[in-house]
């Protein structure tokens, strides 16, 4: 068991220990949503007059943004299995005597921390953008973003298994990636949309993130019935559709990269 | 679990006394329009270096993946350190260091996080790595760039590197596939020399592919393969000795005359033809030499006398030279220069499209 628990760090440590190596990359990880927050959130909020929305338009957009980074920053990460393929170091691991098993949990928990650091400083911000929070909500909503930074790297795993090349990887963000960011509710709240968009939304776990963590940002700040209006699912489900999806994701991306050669 | 820990120790041991660390029996694979390797069989023993020659295509690299469980054969048996390769491949794997031809090192890290991610993948113990960590870093002359960025390294230091990484967990076999490919002769030379150390220190028995004639030599035991077939296996010494003597090489105005001239007075000595010149084995060539100038009529314009090398032995067998196909690829990657894909290179990191050329060409 203990020589696992190795094998599952060590693939971890690398993970994490090139995130923070790389300080170009782990600045503009932060630098983009900060400036969504700050020109979007201003310019956005100029369209909707104060007396139509119930709440500040930063505490709708803020969660959404959240979600969306730390997404995409689980899924870039684990797009390092495809860096390591064409740069050989993907051999190295693969012929060493470790499950891939392993390997692949090891570098789904790294790319799910990486995301969590992002994540974390993001939220540095709240207090300058009238976001109310205390100890306990905070540790709630680092669990929220554990859940989803955990199942977008596992589903990162399972695209990046099957990846050839590096340039890849701006196809796959533009049919997979877009879609679900444009459809998480993230920029409009997806209550009013016609149904075809709903019915699309409803599969869409982004969606689900998102409603999440709006829940668990903002409860501090508003009451139930305001984060209602900004939400289409309860708390209870959303963790419920992320465990779930989490569980099956995490099985069929080892199988994928059992697969790998 | 304590019973099983245990038993896996006592074989371990037993598997560390076996003479004939690698056995190959009747080996074949079969890709999709070539047959790699049609039936091999060959063994090596404890701390010998094994040295597999032959040219690009020939199944080298194949008869590598297999025995590293890193490709499955269609038949025939393959046990290394006495483990079966498609049954036990993690105990196989555990038993062996791997260098490949391409570098599979991770450019962000320093050499040392290098070593020790591998030594942790392979299960060494935090102790254990910081003492071998010196040693190996020494042995390589890298102790004092231990600290730097690999992707700052050149590409002999990589090798270096790359090289004594295989040997941090203290393998039984190791595998170099084509170690000495693309470095200069005194980076080619000094990896030897490392090669030879680790040899002499631990006993690890040491198995590699090459196209390097004169590297071949230095090996204890040759096998010489060819269209995925062996076609002859024993000491760069008997093998050399199979050509017998010496060799005279001449060039004449009149080769076809001389030829036909020669056959009639020296019917008992084979004469060939070797591009524009003609070759003859024989014993006490020095002594040779004046009967054949007297002997043929057209005028003698070179003539060479030198003794038989692996080169000799590998025509003698294939009846081709190795590096005919070698000399045209390598033409053909010259004229690159001139191709407008050149210019895309600013944009893609160079030689990955290469690297996965040769890949292919070696499958």
């Amino acid at each position: 068991m203990n020589k696992k628990l190795q094998t599952l760090y060590v693939i971890w440590y690398r993970e994490v220990l090139i995130y923070l190596r790389n300080s170009l990359k782990f600045f503009t990880s932060i630098f983009l949503p900060l400036l969504i927050l700050i020109f979007f959130g201003t310019g956005l909020k100029t369209i909707f007059p104060a007396p139509v929305l119930h709440y500040d338009f930063a505490q709708f957009f803020f969660p959404g943004i959240l979600g969306l980074s730390v997404s995409i920053m689980a899924i870039s990460s684990t797009m390092s299995i495809v860096w390591d393929r064409e740069f050989g170091f993907l051999k190295e691991i693969l012929v060493s005597p470790i499950s891939r098993l392993y390997i692949a949990l090891g570098k789904i928990l790294g790319a799910t921390t990486t995301a969590l650091l992002q994540g974390t400083l993001i939220l540095l911000t709240m207090p300058y953008l009238g976001i109310n929070f205390d100890i306990p909500s905070f540790i709630k909503i680092i669990l929220v973003i554990f859940l989803i930074g955990y199942g977008m790297a596992a589903l990162g795993i399972f695209f990046a298994s099957r990846l050839k090349r590096i340039e890849s990887f701006s196809i796959l963000s533009q049919i997979i990636i877009a879609p679900m960011a444009f459809l998480s509710g993230a920029f409009f709240p997806l209550k009013n949309v016609p149904s075809w968009m709903a019915t699309m939304a409803h599969y869409n776990p982004l969606a689900y993130s998102v409603d999440a963590l709006r829940w668990v940002v903002l409860s501090k700040s508003l009451n139930n019935e305001e984060i209602l209006l900004m939400t289409t699912h309860s708390l209870p489900v959303c963790l419920l559709f992320l465990l779930t999806f989490n569980i099956i994701i995490t099985f069929l991306s080892v199988r994928m990269f059992k697969k790998l050669n | 679990m304590k019973d099983l820990s245990e038993k896996a120790e006592q074989t371990e041991e037993n598997q560390n006394n076996i003479l004939e660390v690698i056995q190959v029996k009747n080996l074949k694979k079969r890709y999709k329009h070539i047959t790699a390797l049609d039936g091999i069989s060959f063994s090596v023993k404890r701390g010998e270096i094994f040295g597999f020659l032959g040219p690009n295509g020939a199944g080298k690299t194949t008869t590598i993946n297999i025995l590293c469980t890193l490709a499955l054969p269609d038949s025939g048996l393959a046990y290394v350190n006495g483990y079966h390769v498609v049954n036990q491949p993690n105990l196989v794997r555990k038993s062996i260091g791997l260098v490949f031809q391409e570098t599979t090192l991770d450019n962000h890290l320093t050499a040392e996080e290098n070593l020790y991610l591998h030594a942790m993948l392979y299960g060494v113990s935090r102790k254990d790595f910081i003492k071998r960590k010196r040693e190996i870093l020494k042995l390589c002359e890298l102790w004092n760039k231990r600290k730097m960025k690999v992707e700052t390294f050149s590409g002999g230091m990589k090798r270096r590197l790359e090289l004594v990484r295989a040997l941090i967990h203290w393998p039984q076999i190791l595998f170099l596939d084509e170690p000495t490919v693309g470095l200069d002769p005194q980076t080619r030379k000094k990896i030897w020399d490392y090669i030879f150390t680790v040899r002499n220190k631990k006993n690890t028995t040491i198995f590699l592919t090459t196209q390097y004639l004169n590297e071949a030599e230095r090996c204890d035991k040759i096998a010489i393969i060819d269209h995925g077939n062996i076609v002859a296996i024993d000491t760069p010494k008997n093998l050399k000795r199979m050509i017998g003597g010496d060799i005279i090489i001449f060039k004449t105005e009149n080769n076809k005359q001389a030829e036909k001239e020669f056959r009639k007075k020296f019917p008992e000595y084979p004469i060939k033809w070797i591009g524009k010149e003609l070759k003859i084995e024989i014993d006490n060539g020095d002594k040779f030499l004046p009967i054949l100038v007297k002997a043929i009529s057209p005028h003698i314009t070179s003539m060479q006398l030198r003794q038989p090398t692996l080169e000799d032995v590998f025509l003698e067998i294939t009846g081709r030279k190795i590096r005919e196909e070698i000399n045209g690829k390598l033409e053909k990657e010259e004229n690159q220069g001139f191709d407008i894909s050149s210019f895309f290179t600013l944009f893609n990191p160079p030689g990955t499209e290469g690297k996965n050329q040769r890949q292919k060409n070696d499958e």
